[in-house]
């Protein structure tokens, strides 16, 4: 399908809610967090979307905005391409997941979580997956120091979930 | 014997416990390691199994081992000093990492276009040579944890062909960083291609080897055969692609369904098959190496001559006779060195068909010559989520098969 027509077919899904635009030919949809598993919903079970196949999501810090999350989505029946992006805030932010629409999100969730320090309300069995349980910060995030090194003390008191742990 | 070695070994008290008369196993659920240090853990993973007996019926993997902080060290580095890093990802086949990452650049300067058409043929021989050795490895190393450590020799020979041709066009065995924004950094060596050709002739000869020891092999087939098996739909919804998502029947190859560079231009197949088991990865496997050599062979016979990099001051480092001898050259190979390359704000994904599926890099520029965020869409991490449900309800001894033929790369899946 056309970049054209989904974008079209997504604004008149959502009105003012979503801003689709083009670029670099891939149909990127921002949406606040609070649209953002319901379009994620309708990307999936949309007859004319069905971007039934999981590509990749990752974070973007972008400083005073906050934490960008950009996800991006195929369908292998209509042979598209969709990101969908939002922002959240750098304390507390957070959305809900989207991994049970497709299971690759699980650990692209979990990744994301402990490197950027954003909450997948729902995730079933967020915990670090990269970084060991005792790491303090979020290391992805650009006020995180790329020479910063941390000794590795093993402890067996921490709570798993990267979402609460105390702040650096 | 003594009691108490035997009571820390087995886990029972007395001599007599381990009779023959006993029939029962114990009955609760007992909890193995299995890596870090494992021979069958590709690079390293941790899974701790939760077993009944010898049946999984729960596994926590755990990867992370080889995590390098690729996309940290991305944002402090200019974009032609990234072509290392992304060497160290899937370090099976450092070359396709290369081109993609060049591409994903490319597309946000806006040249795609107009890179030569010698760089993209050297680009795709460079790389379907890349995709045979990453599938050799995996072939061979699976073979090998098997048991068939004669199929993993041949191959390893094989696979040693391949790495010293590429060390004859890069320099390098393994970490080749040998693509450059805009082209490649040099052209092919005198005679590389014949001596590619008599390579190609001779795995020719050792696939047939192997394929008559492997295929009909009653050991092999047993331990490959419906083990692991994943159905399309959840392929789909996971991400999966390359051999293992062809394997269920997904018909998805970069190459065809998004053609970049000169694919179009070169005839091959793409195998697809249905149950999705370990067997019919290892099948697809080998048949992708014969559209490998199939696509190698066309290539090598349509390259054109010209330049290897795009002619283009804000791209190419300038000749080197000219950075000797005049000071504009010498002013601009300093600006490239120590600036980068000026990418133009923006965003874009740009996405190739590595050894083990897509591998797309998505970068954000923000106009300096370091990328602002650059993200690697690795297949292996997306493969490797599903190894929990793939190993459920196997035997411990299954989880070798079907970590091999996941050809989980530890640097491709950490980062």
């Amino acid at each position: 399908v056309d970049a054209n027509a989904l974008r079209d077919h997504l604004v008149a899904e959502f009105r003012d809610t979503v801003q689709p635009e083009i670029v670099h030919d891939l149909l990127t949809v921002t949406v606040t967090p609070a649209d953002w598993r319901r379009v994620a919903e309708l990307l999936r079970a949309d007859g004319d979307l069905a971007c039934d196949f999981f590509d990749y999501l990752c974070g973007v810090d972008e400083e005073a905005a906050g934490i960008g999350l950009v996800l991006h989505v195929y369908s292998t029946r209509h042979h598209h391409h969709v990101q969908l992006r939002t922002v959240v805030p750098r304390e507390g932010g957070g959305v809900p997941t989207v991994s049970d629409l497709w299971f690759g999100a699980n650990w692209h969730e979990r990744e994301t979580a402990e490197l950027f320090g954003v909450d997948f309300q729902g995730h079933p069995h967020l915990i670090n997956l990269l970084l060991p349980d005792e790491f303090v910060g979020y290391p992805l995030r650009k006020d995180y120091p790329k020479e910063k090194r941390q000794p590795l003390v093993r402890r067996d008191d921490l709570p798993m979930n990267p979402m609460k742990k105390e702040a650096p | 014997m003594d009691s108490q070695l035997k009571q820390l070994v087995l886990g029972r008290k007395d001599v007599q416990d381990l009779s023959d008369t006993e029939t029962e196993l114990p009955p609760d659920l007992m909890t193995v390691n299995m890596g870090p240090s494992h021979p069958a853990m590709h690079g390293t993973v941790r899974i701790v199994l939760t077993v009944d007996g010898e049946r999984i019926v729960k596994s926590d993997v755990q990867p992370g081992y080889l995590h390098r902080c690729f996309e940290k060290e991305s944002e402090y580095a200019t974009y032609t000093q990234i072509f290392p890093y992304t060497d160290r990802l899937n370090y099976v086949s450092p070359m396709i990492n290369n081109v993609g990452f060049a591409m994903a650049v490319e597309k946000l300067l806006g040249i795609t276009k107009d890179i030569p058409r010698r760089a993209e043929y050297i680009r795709v021989i460079v790389s379907e040579v890349s995709r045979i050795t990453d599938h050799l490895t995996c072939v061979g190393a699976s073979a090998m944890e098997l048991g068939a450590f004669t199929a993993f020799l041949y191959f390893l020979k094989a696979r040693e062909w391949l790495y010293e041709l590429l060390e004859k066009v890069s320099g390098a065995r393994l970490t080749h960083s040998y693509v450059r924004i805009g082209g490649v950094s040099k052209d092919l060596p005198d005679g590389w291609i014949g001596e590619l050709l008599y390579t190609l002739g001779e795995i020719d000869k050792v696939i047939v080897e192997v394929e008559v020891l492997l295929n009909n092999n009653k050991i092999f087939r047993h331990r490959m055969a419906g083990i692991g098996a994943m159905t399309r739909e959840d392929a789909i919804r996971t991400g999966c692609t390359g051999p293992i998502a062809r394997a269920c029947g997904v018909d998805y190859d970069v190459r065809k369904d998004y053609p970049y560079s000169v694919y179009p231009e070169l005839e091959f197949d793409v195998p697809i098959a249905t149950t999705g088991d370990c067997y019919d990865r290892y099948l697809v496997r080998v048949e992708e190496i014969k559209q490998s050599i199939r696509i190698l062979r066309q290539a090598v016979v349509q390259i054109p001559d010209g330049e290897i990099i795009v002619d283009d001051p804000r791209v190419a480092l300038p000749p080197k006779a000219d950075v000797y001898n005049t000071i504009e050259a010498m002013i601009r190979h300093f600006k490239h060195i120590v600036d980068g390359i000026k990418v133009p704000p923006g965003e874009c994904y740009a996405f190739v068909e590595g050894g083990n599926g897509e591998l797309g890099f998505f970068i954000v520029a923000d106009g300096t010559g370091r990328p602002y965020k650059c993200y690697c869409r690795s297949p292996s991490f997306v493969h490797l989520s599903t190894a929990q449900a793939l190993i459920r309800d196997h035997f411990i001894a299954d989880v070798v098969p079907i970590f091999g033929m996941i050809n989980m790369i530890g640097g491709e899946c950490d980062k």
